[in-house]
């Protein structure tokens, strides 16, 4: 059984590797989000993730997208919100330090615009969430922007008194840039 | 009530914006007193909020306030020592760039931590530094709270001295400050 586990691995790793694997210049990459605060629209990132990518534009029935976050390393440039983001109260990092997306699907959709399917686990709340991607590749670098917009309050981020949406607005846009070398 | 100032008295349009400052400038100094306490809710984002637009109120008020007088005649002072005559200018230009600087600090602190401002949730004020600057925010906190405190220490002394002008010299430094409808000059020279 175990042989044919392995033998069968064999097979299909040529497969595999249409999918072009990708390594991540995480210098020159980042995950950055747009939410609105007080009627202002603020940016943070998350410092520390990791991603595998496989992506071959051609192939994207073997694409996959594999993302961890750290939410520790949420940045938005202002040190009293950066000190209460980690709190109970929005990503409760003490119960839920990672976030993680993952793939199902990729497609084409009429306009020729790639979207991906997939699931992200966000402060113990699994969703799906598609991202617009796109992808242009340079000789042996590549890089891919993702996008998407999520609703804050599908996580429970900032929920009870903290819910209300004219002081923090529930969409918040994301945004991947990633640089990619093979 | 004449409306520009006289030889003798503040018109009414100097005399609303002074009281209508210092009543704004006290409660501003209990608001800020009282909000750096809360517990970190979405009231103390609405408080903290509040007190940012009164102090942008203030603000605005206080450079309207001195463009008016630089159109206006003062009242002359009453006689008295030179001393006096002097330490009155002096404490009145004093109070003039408290109001201004105090709010000011504020607007850079908020500035330089990167908070939103919003006055009243209606009207967006700009920031007055690129974002996020650690240095200047540690400095402009330190000079918004010293710069109330001297305002406190300079208005303990511009409130005893109108008080020892209507109580002790029985003058009408007070009563110029104040609407005249049925009160009356105590040294025949008002209005
Ligand atoms: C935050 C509070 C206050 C500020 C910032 C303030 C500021 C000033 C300033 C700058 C002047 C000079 C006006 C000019 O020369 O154009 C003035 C005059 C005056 N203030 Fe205040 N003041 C405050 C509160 C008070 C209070 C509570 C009193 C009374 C008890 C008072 C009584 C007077 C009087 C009587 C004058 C007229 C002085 C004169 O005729 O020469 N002020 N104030
Ligand atoms: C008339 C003007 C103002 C007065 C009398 C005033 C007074 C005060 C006082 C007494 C405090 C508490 C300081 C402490 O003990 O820590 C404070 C804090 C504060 N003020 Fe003002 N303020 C004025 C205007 C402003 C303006 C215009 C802004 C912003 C646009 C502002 C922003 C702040 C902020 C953000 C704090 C909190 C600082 C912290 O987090 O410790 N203030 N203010």
């Amino acid at each position: 059984m175990k042989r044919m586990a392995v033998a069968a691995l064999m097979l299909a790793l040529p497969f595999a590797a249409f999918a072009q694997q990708w390594k991540v210049d995480f210098a020159h990459s980042a995950l950055t989000f747009t939410g609105t605060y007080q009627g202002e629209r603020f940016e943070g990132r998350f410092k520390r993730f990791d991603a595998k990518i496989d992506y071959d534009p051609a192939q994207l029935a073997s694409a996959k997208f594999d993302v961890t976050i750290d939410i520790a390393s949420v940045d938005t440039a202002n040190a009293e919100r950066d000190q209460a983001l980690p709190g109970k109260d929005f990503f409760d990092i003490a119960q839920f330090p990672r976030a993680h997306f993952v793939t199902t699907r990729f497609r084409k959709a009429a306009n020729g615009e790639v979207v991906a399917s997939g699931t992200l686990s966000l402060r113990g709340v699994a969703q799906p969430v598609t991202l617009a991607v796109k992808f242009s590749q340079a000789g042996n670098g590549a890089t891919l922007d993702v996008d998407t917009t999520l609703k804050r309050l599908d996580f429970g981020i900032g929920s009870g008194d903290w819910a209300d949406t004219s002081m923090i607005g529930n969409d918040v846009a994301v945004h991947g840039h990633l640089t990619l070398t093979r | 009530m004449p409306l520009r100032n006289t030889d003798t008295r503040w018109g009414g349009v100097a005399q609303t914006f002074h009281w209508l400052i210092a009543i704004l400038i006290l409660a501003q100094g209990a608001i800020g007193l009282t909000m750096v306490d809360l517990g970190m809710t979405p009231t103390k984002v609405k408080v903290f909020a509040l007190h940012k637009s009164i102090g942008l109120t203030v603000l605005a008020l206080a450079l309207l306030r001195l463009a008016w007088r630089l159109t206006q005649r003062v009242p002359r002072d009453p006689p008295m020592p030179r001393w006096q005559h002097i330490a009155a200018r002096v404490s009145h230009v004093l109070l003039y760039v408290l109001i201004l600087a105090l709010p000011l600090s504020g607007w850079l602190f908020n500035s330089a931590a990167n908070f939103p401002l919003e006055w009243f949730g209606v009207v967006h004020v700009p920031s007055l530094t690129q974002g996020l600057d650690p240095t200047l925010k540690t400095w402009s906190l330190r000079a918004h709270v010293v710069l109330f405190w001297i305002l406190i220490g300079a208005l303990t002394v511009h409130v005893a001295a109108a008080l020892w002008h209507h109580f002790v010299r029985r003058d009408d430094v007070l009563l110029r400050m104040l609407p005249d409808e049925g009160r009356k000059s105590r040294t025949g020279v008002l209005r």
